[in-house]
């Protein structure tokens, strides 16, 4: 199923890894540079930046063949406006399948030709079902999966997750008001099944390749597993499918179990991150603990926001602090010692952009006034988000 | 932990790309089991300063008429010189090179310092108006607290904060979402001669303190803010129909790329390349648009539409040649 060389494939594994053990001081640079030239490789753009510049480019190309394609359809008839996303999407499919022969991978232009394939199944589809939804993505759904399986492309998996969720509550939809009723909990229960189930495909596997995207779709049950069955996401929800209004003085059916689900969840998350040593799952119960405290705000504000933000930011340092204090002499196991090998230091770098967009200064045009400064208040919790 | 890493440290060893003693020492520190909170706890360090200054910052303004003026000074003062009390306490003094704490917390109370600072000298004008009405010198100082902060602490994010302040002076604003949106330049054309008065200051800047090798590691941010107000002032200046102001811009940004070529191949900053690059690009292709502006198309349009795939299979293969050369002189 997988376009790529498996060698080629073996060989990027050999020098991410010759790359992780040169910055952790194991080997030398110069060995680390022999490795590389000694490996044959795939055209790939390691740097984000240059890989956001080469997928724009890739975009523009796409466009641009879309284009001509277009010029010379509209000569046709009526018929290409119905069929000109199917032609787009096939140029899309040609387009991938071409720069993989080329052996790109990663490379920025490849994901161009590869998400605007999967953009214009659906807009074809939508064409022709005239915007029936759960159509629409089962066959994003399936496009996407098959592109993630000759391609590895992990975007094309996320998308893939993304459609697949949209077929269950879309699926449900079709049940009439049961099936919104029990969504939440058929969304729990499908996330937790395929949790347990990527973990065993996970522990199971013998082939690198498809490491890195189980582990994508299984951090994605994780985080839809909380969102299911969070307290403001139930409620909102409901509120808009089915019509439900809470009044005041009453509450959701099932809130008892809501309410604990929301604030449960996140502990368990954090404790069995830590106590699993599993980065992406801490992440996630840190963004989890985050929205939880939003979520009891959102319906119970004891504290004006302004209160909260300064004594959140005082217990966070007290926590960090202590947290520091106590891991700093640590040698083994859970430290606060730099890790040589996996680390997230790119993480850090991004803090001097943040101070400047939430903190920068702007000029004053008639007053001077500390809202300039205070401001930064909303964009300063938002940039949570975009980690 | 990956299995998979594992199985590629023996893969390298199997074909002798590593020595039998490097293999070694890697399964010792593995055998360590090591988790590292370091980036995360810094994170929320960095965080806690964020949302506390907000905090404090949303506070102040929203009771700027109940609370007593003097209350409010007096506890940002206290705050404000408790956080410096313990940063100059453990500070190893000013030095030119770079230099870090050695207790991780103490940068981001640098950075609260500053923030404090900031809204505390605007309280100050707000309510006492100090300065009166020259506003200017209301962010200027704040500026020079901050770069002072910056130099003495070597502190990445407060030197962001100051060249802002730098900006803000000469009456622009420069934090990133406001270059995004680029609604500084058409409102007033003065404001691009200043801009770009600003930048080629930064750039000379950096080359003095390249000289005297005083904090080479700013440089980067230095150049970053210079390349971005520089390019953003000119290619929006591009659009410009007065008479042909349009070409001298052209030509900054001929000179501006040229320079930022140069310079970044001497910092090994791909960044800075690549945004030159991206906004040489958006010259041109605005460049090219002003020529045939004044060709008349009529007929040849559809031949024009079918030549643009060309042109962009074109663009990207020279854009992997550059790509690919810069890579190559830098490793040399």
């Amino acid at each position: 199923m997988i376009v790529y060389d498996k060698r080629l494939l073996d060989n990027l594994a050999l020098v991410e890894e010759a790359k992780s053990l040169q910055f952790g001081g194991f080997i030398s640079k110069e060995q680390k540079d022999f490795i590389k030239k000694e490996l044959p490789a795939f055209k790939r753009q390691s740097n984000i930046l240059v890989r956001l510049g080469f997928f724009l480019l890739g975009a523009f190309l796409y466009l641009s063949i879309c284009g001509v394609i277009s010029l010379f359809g509209l000569s046709g008839e009526s018929l290409f406006f119905d069929i000109c996303c199917y032609i787009f999407a096939i140029a899309g499919f040609a387009g991938a399948e071409f720069l993989a022969h080329q052996n790109y991978y990663e490379h920025g232009l490849d994901d161009a030709f590869i998400l605007g394939a999967i953009l214009n199944v659906g807009f074809a589809i939508a064409i022709t079902t005239e915007g029936y939804e759960l159509i629409i993505a089962v066959f994003v759904a399936v496009a996407s999966f098959i592109l993630y399986r000759r391609y590895l492309h992990l975007l094309a998996l996320v998308v893939f997750c993304l459609a697949a969720s949209a077929v269950l509550f879309y699926g449900l939809f079709e049940f009439g008001s049961i099936g919104k009723a029990i969504l939440p909990f058929v969304a729990m229960l499908v996330s937790a099944g395929f949790y347990f189930f990527t973990k065993k495909i996970m522990s199971n596997l013998k082939e690198s390749y498809y490491y890195k995207g189980l582990l994508i779709a299984n951090s994605f049950c994780l985080i839809l597993f909380y969102l299911s069955c969070n307290y403001l996401v139930v409620r909102e929800l409901s509120a808009m499918l089915l019509g439900n209004e809470v009044l005041p003085g009453k509450d959701i059916p099932f809130a008892i179990f809501f309410h604990a689900f929301t604030l449960v969840v996140p502990v368990l998350y954090l404790v069995q991150a830590i106590k699993t040593k599993d980065r992406i799952m801490l992440w996630i119960s840190f963004l989890a603990i985050g929205f939880s405290i939003y979520t009891i705000r959102f319906y119970y504000s004891v504290l004006p926001i302004e209160v909260a933000l300064t004594i959140g930011g005082l217990v966070l340092f007290a926590i960090a602090h202590f947290s520091i204090k106590k891991l700093k002499d640590k040698e083994t196991g859970l430290t606060f010692k730099p890790d040589r090998i996996n680390n997230s230091n790119t993480l850090l770098n991004t803090e001097a952009l943040i101070v400047a967009s939430t903190f920068g200064l702007k000029p004053e045009v008639k007053t001077e006034s500390p809202m300039d400064f205070g401001g930064g208040g909303f964009s300063g919790g938002g940039s949570k988000g975009s980690f | 932990m990956n299995k998979f890493d594992n199985q590629a440290t023996d893969a390298l060893l199997e074909r002798k790309l590593i020595t039998d003693n490097q293999y070694q020492e890697i399964k010792v520190y593995r055998s360590l089991n090591i988790f590292s909170l370091n980036a995360e706890l810094k994170f929320f360090l960095y965080l806690s300063v964020l949302l506390f200054t907000s905090g404090i910052g949303v506070l102040i303004y929203n009771n700027i008429d109940t609370i007593g003026h003097i209350a409010i000074l007096s506890i940002l003062l206290i705050v404000i010189g408790v956080c410096f009390y313990f940063c100059f306490k453990n500070s190893k003094g000013f030095q030119k090179t770079e230099v870090t704490f050695e207790h991780p917390v103490l940068e981001y109370l640098v950075l609260a310092a500053s923030i404090l600072t900031c809204i505390f000298i605007g309280y100050l004008q707000f309510q006492y108006k100090p300065f009166g009405t020259h506003y200017g010198l209301a962010t200027l100082i704040p500026t020079l607290v901050s770069f002072f902060c910056a130099y003495y602490f070597d502190n990445k994010s407060v030197l962001t904060i100051a060249i802002t302040g730098l900006a803000a002076y000469v009456g622009l604003s420069v934090t990133p979402q406001d270059l995004l949106n680029n609604n500084n330049f058409y409102s007033d054309q003065s404001l691009s001669y200043s801009a770009i008065m600003l930048g080629v200051l930064l750039v000379l800047w950096t080359i003095y303190s390249s000289r005297i090798q005083l904090k080479t590691h700013f440089n980067l941010i230095f150049l970053t803010f210079a390349l971005h107000i520089i390019s953003i002032a000119s290619i929006s200046n591009l659009i410009n129909d007065y008479y042909g102001i349009w070409m001298i811009f052209a030509l900054i940004l001929v000179g501006s790329s040229y320079y930022f070529f140069k310079v970044s191949h001497d910092l090994k900053a791909i960044s800075l390349y690549v945004f030159m690059i991206v906004y040489a690009y958006i010259g041109f292709n605005i460049f090219l648009f002003r020529v045939f502006e004044h060709i008349d198309l009529g007929d040849v349009w559809m031949l024009l539409v079918i030549s643009l795939p060309a042109y962009f299979i074109g663009s990207i293969i020279l854009f992997i040649k550059l790509i690919k050369t810069f890579n190559k002189e830098i490793a040399a």
